[in-house]
C-alpha cells in the first residue's frame, strides 16, 4: 500500500500547511492585546452593561482610512484601544486614554494616528508599527520630539498649544538658518546681518580678531555663530575684510562725522534713556537683547562711525530693524559722547581700533576662506543674493531615513535621525574633519526645540484642506509718503500689522484707527510717553516732527480700521446704559485695578487708564471689553463675559477718566 | 542536601522576586513623556497668564504683585497645596476670587482659558511645590 501510504502522509501535510496560516494569525499579539483590553474594561466599566459590551466586542483588526490625507491607513488602534475610551484614562500601556491635545479625542477620524506620530500606520506588529525594526521606514516620533507633528500642517512661526515647535522655529528665524540652507516657504529669507563694506572705517584689527574668535564673547546677544577659525583663517579674513573697497559717500560721511567737535555726554545720557534704546538693545544685560549689547560698543566701533550709523542706519545696513531718529547734529553728537565716555571695554588694549595695513596676499586668501565659509550667505553685499544657497537643502529633513545620514565619527549615536539632528544641531563640525557649519552654543533646551522644529519639515506637503497658513489680514501699508515713513521709523520691527511685523510691541496696529484718538496719537508720536512704565520695551521719542506724525495718525485713521468696532456704542442703547456711576462700580467689583492704574492706585500690568478719555475711542473701549481675545488672541485681559449694559457702562466710565492735573503729560 | 537545596533556591526565588516587578514596572510604566506635553502646555499657560503676578516660581512675587493688596497667592507653599484639591484650584481660576469669596484682584479666566487649559496649568502648579 505505498500509494494509500503516501496520499495519507501527503493529506495530512496538506491540511497542517493549510493550518499554517490561521495559526499564524492566532497566535498574533494584538489578539492577545485585545482580550486584556476587554477584561481591563469589564472591570473599569462603570455599569453592568457597559462591562458587557467590552466583552461583546469581536477580535479584529480596527483601522482608520483617511483617503484625503494621503490616503493613509492607521492600525494603530488595532492594540491602542483606549485612545478615544474615557474609561481608560491612566489605564497601562497600550490601553490608555490620549492625553489631551487640541485635535483629541475629538479629531482621531480626521487625523489618524500617523499623521502626528510618525510610525509605520497599516502594520500590526509592534516592531513594525513602531519603526523600532532596523531601517523601517518612518520610527515612531519620540515623545520628547512630539510637536514636530504639529508642524507638518501648521506652517506659522507662532504655533499655538506648540510651545517647543514654536520656540524652535523662531531660534531658526533668529539665527539665520535658511540664510545657508534652503527650505519650502522660506526661499524669502534674508539676514539682518550687515553687509561689511564699512569695516575698515567702522572697527580696528584687533577688535575684529576678537569677534571672528568667539562673537558671543564680544557679545552676548550676538547671533553670528562661532565657526571655530584657526589663528591664520582669522588673519587672512581680516586683511580681506580691511582691504575692501569702502563705498565713497559712506566713508565721507564716517571722516566727517569724526572731524567733528565733541558733544555733551550729560546731555547725550538724556538722550539715550529717553531714546529707549534698551527696548532692543541691552546695556550690561538690561534690556529686550534682539540687538547688539551696548557697553562697550565705543571700543567696537570708532567715533565716526558711531555717529554717522545713528544719524542714518539704513545706509550701513538696509535690513537692519533700527530705526533712523530725527536727532539734530548736536543731540546725535551728544548721544555718541555719552557712548564714549560709558560704553568702552576698559580691559581692551589701546590699538583695540587700531586700522590693519593690509597684506595683499593674506587677503587674497581671506577672499577664499570668506568664500569657503559661506559668511557671503548672511553677510551679502547690498541687494546681491547668492545664487544658490551655501549648506543642504533643509526640505523634507524630518522624513529623513536614518540610512541615508552620515554618521561619520559618531559612532557613540544610536542610528536614528532624531540623535543624529540633535548631535548636529549641538556640534556640528563632530561627525567629520572639514565640516563648515558654524557652532550655535544651544542649550540643551533650545536644541530640543530646534530638532523639534527640523522634523516638523515633512518632505511631502500635507494636501491643502489640513494646512493651517496664517490668514493674511487686511491691513495694507500704503506706498508713497506714509509707507516712506513706516519704513523710517521702522513701525514694523516691533509693531504687528496684519500679519507682519515684529513681536517687541504689545500693540498690534492693525486697528489702531479704531482704538485710539486722533489728536491723542499726533501727540504721542511727537512726544511718546510710557503707557506700561514696568515694561523695558518701550516706545521710543523718534524726534518726530508733528508734520510727520500728523499723516501718519491721518494714514492709521483712515486705513487701520475695523468694521466691527462701532463708531458710537451708546447709540440705540437707552441713556440708563451709559450711566458712569454704575460703570466705576463694575470697575471695582470686577477687580480691573488689579492690572490698571486709575489715580494712583493699582496694578502695572495693563495699561494705565488715567488718560482714557482722551486716548481711547469709546467704541473701541467697548468692543475691547465685550472680548479682549477676539482683538488680540493671547492677551492676558481676561473675558469676563459682560452683558452689552454691564460692557457699555464700563466704558461711560473709562471714558470720564482724565489725567490727573499735577502729572504733566510726558512724565515717566 | 536540604540547605544545598535551598542554597540552590533561594537565590532563584529571590532574582524572581527581585526581577519581575521592575520588568512589568517597565512595561506598565505610563510614558511620563507623554504627559509632559501636556505638562508643557501647562507651564506655557502659567507662564503667559498668571507669572505676571504670582511670579516665576509661583511664590507670589510676579512683577505685578508689589501694588496689590491683598498680594497675590504663595501657590508654591507646601501647606496650601495640600489643602486645595484640583478641583478647588480649577474653581477658583474659573470662576476667579471674587467667585468663591476671596479678592476680586484674581479674575475669573474661565471665559479665556478651555477647562483643558486650565486643568494642565493646574498639573504644572503642582510641580510648582517647594520642597
Amino acid at each position: 500500500m505505498p500509494l494509500r501510504r503516501f496520499f495519507a502522509l501527503t493529506s495530512v501535510a496538506f491540511l497542517v500547511v493549510l493550518a499554517i496560516s490561521p495559526a499564524k494569525n492566532a497566535l498574533r499579539p494584538y489578539r492577545a492585546f485585545q482580550r486584556k483590553f476587554a477584561a481591563l474594561g469589564a472591570v473599569r466599566a462603570r455599569s453592568a452593561q457597559q462591562s458587557k459590551q467590552y466583552a461583546r466586542r469581536p477580535i479584529a483588526i480596527h483601522q482608520i482610512w483617511l483617503p484625503g490625507l494621503d490616503n493613509r491607513v492607521d492600525r494603530c488602534t488595532t492594540c491602542h484601544l483606549g485612545v478615544a475610551d474615557p474609561v481608560m484614562k491612566a489605564a497601562p500601556s497600550p490601553f490608555t486614554l490620549h492625553p489631551w491635545t487640541p485635535h483629541t479625542p475629538g479629531d482621531f477620524e480626521r487625523f489618524g494616528c500617523t499623521s502626528c506620530h510618525a510610525g509605520q500606520g497599516p502594520a500590526t506588529t509592534e516592531g513594525q508599527a513602531h519603526g523600532t525594526a532596523a531601517d523601517a521606514g518612518a520610527p515612531l516620533l519620540p515623545a520628547t520630539y512630539i510637536e514636530a507633528g504639529c508642524g507638518r500642517c501648521h506652517a506659522a512661526v507662532r504655533v499655538s498649544n506648540a510651545p517647543q515647535l514654536s520656540q524652535g522655529r523662531a531660534i531658526m528665524e533668529r539665527y539665520g538658518c535658511f540664510a545657508c540652507h534652503s527650505m519650502r516657504g522660506r526661499e524669502a529669507f534674508r539676514s539682518e546681518a550687515p553687509p561689511l563694506a564699512s569695516e575698515p572705517v567702522k572697527t580696528g584689527a584687533e577688535w575684529l580678531r576678537r569677534w571672528l574668535k568667539k562673537p558671543r564673547d564680544v557679545d552676548p546677544n550676538a547671533t553670528m555663530p562661532n565657526f571655530q577659525l584657526t589663528e591664520r583663517e582669522i588673519e587672512e579674513l581680516s586683511h580681506y575684510l580691511f582691504g575692501q573697497e569702502v563705498p565713497e559717500e559712506l566713508a565721507r560721511r564716517v571722516k566727517a562725522a569724526g572731524d567733528e567737535p565733541p558733544g555733551d555726554a550729560a546731555n547725550g545720557k538724556r538722550l539715550f534713556a529717553e531714546s529707549r534704546c534698551i527696548s532692543c538693545h541691552t546695556v550690561e544685560g538690561k534690556g529686550q537683547g534682539s540687538a547688539p549689547e551696548l557697553s562697550k560698543i565705543a571700543s567696537a566701533a570708532s567715533r565716526g562711525w558711531l555717529l554717522a550709523y545713528v544719524r542714518d542706519p539704513h545706509a550701513f545696513n538696509p535690513r537692519t530693524p533700527m530705526p533712523q531718529y530725527h536727532f539734530a547734529d548736536s543731540e546725535s553728537r551728544d548721544l555718541v559722547a555719552y557712548m564714549e565716555d560709558e560704553f568702552r571695554d576698559f580691559d581692551a588694549p589701546k590699538e583695540i581700533l587700531e586700522p590693519l595695513r593690509v597684506n595683499r596676499t593674506l587677503a587674497e586668501a581671506g577672499e577664499k576662506t570668506f568664500r569657503r565659509y559661506g559668511c557671503f550667505s548672511c553677510h551679502g553685499a547690498q541687494g546681491a543674493r547668492p545664487a544658490e544657497k551655501f549648506g543642504p537643502d533643509l526640505d523634507g529633513i524630518g522624513d529623513k531615513r536614518a540610512a541615508f545620514l552620515d554618521f561619520g565619527r559618531r559612532t557613540d549615536l544610536p542610528r536614528t535621525l532624531t540623535a543624529w539632528l540633535a548631535a548636529k544641531v549641538a556640534s556640528p563640525r563632530s561627525f567629520a574633519k572639514g565640516l563648515k557649519m558654524p557652532s550655535y552654543g544651544l542649550s540643551a533646551e533650545q536644541t530640543r526645540a530646534v530638532v523639534t522644529a527640523l522634523l516638523g519639515f515633512g518632505a511631502q506637503a500635507v494636501p491643502e484642506a489640513y494646512r493651517v497658513v496664517p490668514a493674511s489680514l487686511p491691513a495694507p501699508i500704503p506706498a508713497g509718503r506714509v509707507g516712506q515713513l513706516v519704513d523710517r521709523y521702522r513701525c514694523l520691527s516691533c509693531h504687528q500689522i496684519g500679519d507682519r511685523g515684529g513681536d517687541i510691541s504689545t500693540a498690534p496696529l492693525t486697528f489702531e484707527g479704531s482704538r485710539v484718538q486722533r489728536e491723542w496719537l499726533v501727540d504721542y508720536l511727537v512726544l511718546s510717553f510710557s503707557i506700561r512704565p514696568i515694561l523695558t520695551e518701550r516706545m521710543p521719542i523718534f524726534r518726530m516732527p508733528r508734520e510727520e506724525a500728523a499723516e501718519l495718525a491721518d494714514a492709521i485713521e483712515t486705513l487701520f480700521v475695523d468694521p466691527r468696532v462701532p463708531e458710537d456704542p451708546f447709540q440705540g442703547h437707552p441713556s440708563s446704559d451709559a450711566d458712569a456711576v454704575e460703570g466705576e462700580r463694575l470697575y471695582v467689583g470686577l477687580g480691573c485695578r488689579g492690572c490698571h492704574i486709575v489715580g494712583s492706585g493699582g496694578g502695572y500690568y495693563g495699561p494705565p487708564l488715567n488718560d482714557s478719555a482722551a486716548r481711547l475711542k469709546p467704541g473701541w473701549t467697548y468692543a475691547w471689553l465685550k472680548g479682549p481675545q477676539r482683538w488680540r488672541a493671547d492677551v492676558r485681559c481676561p473675558d469676563y463675559g459682560l452683558t452689552d449694559r454691564d460692557a457699555l457702562r464700563l466704558t461711560a466710565y473709562i471714558a470720564t477718566l482724565r489725567q490727573p492735573a499735577a502729572q504733566p503729560k510726558g512724565a515717566k | 542536601m536540604k540547605s544545598l537545596r535551598i542554597g540552590i533556591l533561594l537565590p532563584l526565588v529571590l532574582s524572581a522576586c527581585t526581577r519581575k516587578p521592575a520588568a512589568s514596572g517597565q512595561a506598565a510604566v505610563p510614558q511620563p513623556p507623554q504627559s509632559s506635553y501636556e505638562l508643557r502646555l501647562g507651564r506655557a499657560t502659567f507662564e503667559h497668564y498668571c507669572q505676571t503676578c504670582h511670579g516665576e516660581t509661583g511664590g507670589g512675587d510676579g512683577f505685578n504683585a508689589f501694588n496689590l493688596d491683598p498680594r497675590p497667592r504663595d501657590l508654591s507653599d507646601p501647606a496650601f497645596q495640600n489643602k486645595k484639591t484640583d478641583a478647588d484650584l480649577k474653581d477658583v481660576i474659573q470662576r476667579g476670587g471674587a467667585g468663591v469669596g476671596l479678592s476680586s484682584l484674581m479674575p475669573p479666566w474661565g471665559k479665556t482659558l478651555s477647562g483643558d487649559q486650565v486643568d494642565q496649568t493646574i498639573l504644572y502648579l503642582r510641580t510648582l511645590r517647594k520642597r
